[in-house]
């Protein structure tokens, strides 16, 4: 018995200090360099709600809005299939359960691991003058952001499943794709067509402004107002595609409680 | 026919589960073996089908090593041995037929049974299978839907859907109540006489082993300390298996 | 032996169950339907010509790949330097984002405000925050105040609140309401559970969706210049458009060890939080 020892408990003080500090430190060089200071957020918010306020939606603009819509959805879809199509090899490939060998495993992981850290609008913007701008850029560049978001998502799931059946089919001499057919893919299904929508509805809202580098949909609308300075066919755009993305994320909501 | 020699496995953190086990088993005896957890019992079983790879010694079944093969050559042998566990290991969510008919995944059109559909005579046996443990109507049900005996009837039906030679039993009753495990263990030595299936089976108790079994191995510290008939199972053979390690590795009496 | 005792007995299968049959259907008409609108929809895109695809994968494609193996160094600093930009772009919107976030999670948070029904409000307002895409926001505040990283910054805070607000409140609403009954049996008011229970109980979690937050930020800030608001964008933009590819290459080399590197650090933080 004694007192309680008073040398843990400063240095977890000192360490939430010192956390503090380094991170204030690093804002501080971070305002600098950006030449961002706190008055800049009230002056900001004032304006960006002073743009709103000043909004005129020109409604006319509608009817020039329908089959640019449809791209952007047309897009986003089959950004989401393509991408799980060619997502499904990798998945199996990446986890460490299911995959033929370690090598194998660490190249998959890899080109996953690169393949995310490019952001979807970057993949449009250097597809588009290569693919020729229109639709096709942007379809192949959600392909490749949904393969590698869903792979990464999926890899977690399936590395968690339950071992038990998979060591069963091994045993009865199955090969590597029977035995995830028989026991990998049953005990993910619900969570994988989850995953699916949650891409669907991440596509959704990038394919909206996809076209913003010319990889067509509802972007190269907005790109015209932008020239043209049609701030009431902005303010249209702005609105149908708010309107358009949280119609998909309530869908894609309630269609995952229900599934899960 | 299983053929031990010299097997030895040695697991990656050190430890040898298994030190130079050398056996002999003729076609269609029910050996159960027997031995505390750790003793070896789980891993000796596994090197007949090759989950346990020796890192030395050699495993045949029918003048075959099974430790050497690998690949194609592996699956083929692996369809010819079936295989059930403590934890039954079924596809929860998958209903009984669907997890029986796994069971002739090893053998058959790899297109085709990727796309879940089977030829009419693996639909067939799978449901004949069902009926040889006594549980045909459950055929549609969820798995997980079913009692813990049924459970493991339905892995006893997976595995007879391989038509195996062999059956490897890992503690298959350690997760159920005394009557029903007397009633798996039942099904399990008939259909090894009906079908003529050399059966091993690891059990932790050494009275349900003298119930049901030809012969006994009895593990200890990954060497066998017995093998004879149930009838020569006598009580200090029983220590033999269980009491040794109590007294020298376990004793606590004198801890500090 | 088996053999003959399975042909001895007529290969009785009994017939599908209902359910299970009309099931399989319905799996089949899913995957054929999905499939069908996907090959729908290719045909009724306005696709360029086979032939226009494959010119320009060669003239470019190579280009842009032997810019991988042997990049242009020459544009490295510009590259560092935007990044760096870019980088701080993230911290500020992140860190801006979540304490703001911060109490708007609470009026969000079911089990704080007294029920489903008046936490509603608070949710709505944030998921609308959250559905505007950064980009979007980024055009609007290049549009209203002027172009620079501060658009950037305010397009990712505000984006940022509704994203992390949502996250937050749910988070709220798990926490174990154990150790706020303690504090109240104890005496203690409404106050006194907030500080003592709920907030030790969010905080890493909170802290852990916020460094998840940021790794989004990051990659978004990348791309946010290509509207105009700052970061390494706007100089990416411009060597796609004079089709410099081995300069974009260089710029890519960088963005993508930054995000490798942060997304790891940020998972060993964050595994340590929670």
């Amino acid at each position: 018995m004694g007192q309680p020892d008073a040398a843990p408990a400063i240095a977890g003080r000192l360490r939430t200090i010192g956390t503090a500090a380094i991170f204030l430190a690093l804002l501080w060089v971070a305002g600098r360099q950006t030449d961002f200071s706190f008055v800049d957020l009230w002056t900001g918010a004032n304006d960006f709600f002073g743009f709103f306020l000043r909004l005129n939606p020109d409604w006319r603009a509608l009817s020039q809005i329908w089959a640019p819509l449809l791209e952007t959805l047309q897009i986003a879809y089959l950004g989401t299939v393509f991408g799980t199509l060619l997502a499904a090899p990798l998945i199996f490939l990446a986890s460490f359960n299911t995959t033929a060998n370690a090598p194998v495993m660490w190249i998959a992981r890899t080109i996953l691991t690169l393949i995310r850290s490019i952001p979807d609008l970057l993949y449009a913007a250097i597809l588009a003058p290569i693919l020729s701008i229109g639709p096709l850029p942007g379809v192949v560049a959600l392909t490749i952001f949904t393969m590698a978001v869903l792979a990464k998502l999926a890899s977690e799931t399936v590395e968690a499943v339950d071992p038990g059946p998979l060591e069963a089919l091994r045993a009865t001499g199955a090969g590597r794709n029977r035995m995830i057919v028989y026991s990998v893919l049953p005990q993910i299904g619900a969570t994988m067509t989850s995953y699916i929508l949650y891409v669907f509805e991440i596509n959704v809202r990038a394919s909206t402004v996809l076209g913003l580098v010319g990889a067509g949909g509802l972007g190269q609308l907005l790109v015209t107002y932008l020239n043209f300075f049609d701030y009431e066919g902005i303010a249209v755009l702005i609105i149908v595609i708010f309107a358009v993305v949280l119609l998909i994320d309530a869908a894609s909501v309630y269609i995952r409680t229900r599934l899960l | 026919m299983i053929e031990f020699h010299d097997v030895e496995v040695v697991y990656p953190n050190g430890f040898k589960a298994l030190k130079g086990i050398n056996l002999e088993i003729p076609r269609g005896q029910f050996v159960v073996i027997v031995g505390l957890s750790g003793a070896g019992k789980s891993t000796l079983i596994r090197t007949v089908n090759n989950l346990v790879v020796p890192v030395a010694g050699d495993v045949r079944v029918d003048g075959k090593s099974v430790t050497k093969a690998t690949g194609g050559e592996l699956r083929r042998l692996r369809s010819g041995i079936g295989m059930i566990f403590q934890t039954f290991n079924l596809v929860k969510r998958s209903t009984v037929i669907r997890n029986v008919l796994a069971g002739r995944l090893g053998d058959n059109n790899a297109l085709l049974s990727l796309l879940g559909i089977f030829a009419k005579s693996d639909v067939a046996l799978a449901h004949e299978s069902l009926q040889r443990v006594g549980i045909p109507e459950k055929a549609f049900v969820r798995a997980d839907a079913l009692s813990g005996g049924q459970q493991q009837r339905v892995g006893i039906a997976r595995a007879l859907a391989q038509r195996p030679s062999i059956m490897l039993a890992d503690e298959p009753v350690a997760s159920l109540d005394p009557p029903t495990s007397h009633s798996v263990m039942r099904d399990l030595k008939r259909i090894s006489r009906e079908d003529g299936i050399t059966t091993l089976v690891n059990l932790h108790f050494i009275d349900m082993a003298r119930e049901y079994a030809d012969r006994i191995v009895g593990m200890n510290g990954g060497e066998i300390v017995f093998d004879g008939t149930p009838d020569e199972a006598t009580d200090d053979v029983f220590e033999r298996i269980y009491g040794r390690e109590i007294d020298e590795e376990h004793d606590i009496r004198g801890a500090a | 032996m088996a053999d003959e005792r399975a042909s001895g007995r007529a290969a009785s299968v009994p017939p599908l169950p209902d359910r299970a049959r009309r099931s399989i259907v319905l799996q089949y008409v899913i995957v054929i339907g999905i499939l069908g609108l996907a090959i729908l929809s290719l045909y009724a895109l306005d696709l360029p010509s086979w032939s226009r695809v494959v010119r320009g994968l060669e003239n470019n494609m190579l280009r842009l790949l032997r810019g991988f193996i042997d990049p242009e160094w020459g544009t490295a600093p510009l590259a560092i330097t935007a990044m760096t930009e870019t980088f701080f772009m993230a911290v500020i919107g992140t860190t801006i984002g979540a304490f703001l976030a911060f109490p708007l999670s609470f009026l969000g948070a079911a089990n704080l405000v007294g029920g489903t029904r008046w936490a509603f409000p608070g949710k709505t307002l944030l998921v609308a925050i959250r559905t505007f895409p950064e980009i979007l926001l980024a055009i609007i505040f290049v549009l209203a105040a002027g172009p620079g990283p501060t658009a950037g910054i305010m397009a990712m805070g505000i984006h940022s609140i509704g994203f992390l607000g949502k996250i937050f409140a749910d988070i709220i609403e798990s926490i174990d309401p154990g150790p706020n009954e303690a504090i109240r049996a104890a005496g203690g008011n409404q106050l006194h559970v907030f500080f003592y229970s709920v907030v030790p109980q969010v905080l890493p979690e909170f802290a852990s969706t916020t460094l998840y937050r940021f790794e989004i930020n990051l990659r978004a800030a990348t791309i946010l210049g290509l509207v105009g608001a700052g970061g390494i964008g706007l100089p990416m933009i411009q060597r796609i458009q004079f089709r410099r590819w081995d300069e974009v290459s260089m710029l890519l080399i960088v963005i993508v060890s930054v995000i490798i590197v942060v997304d790891a650090v940020s998972s060993r933080i964050r595994r340590r939080l929670v």
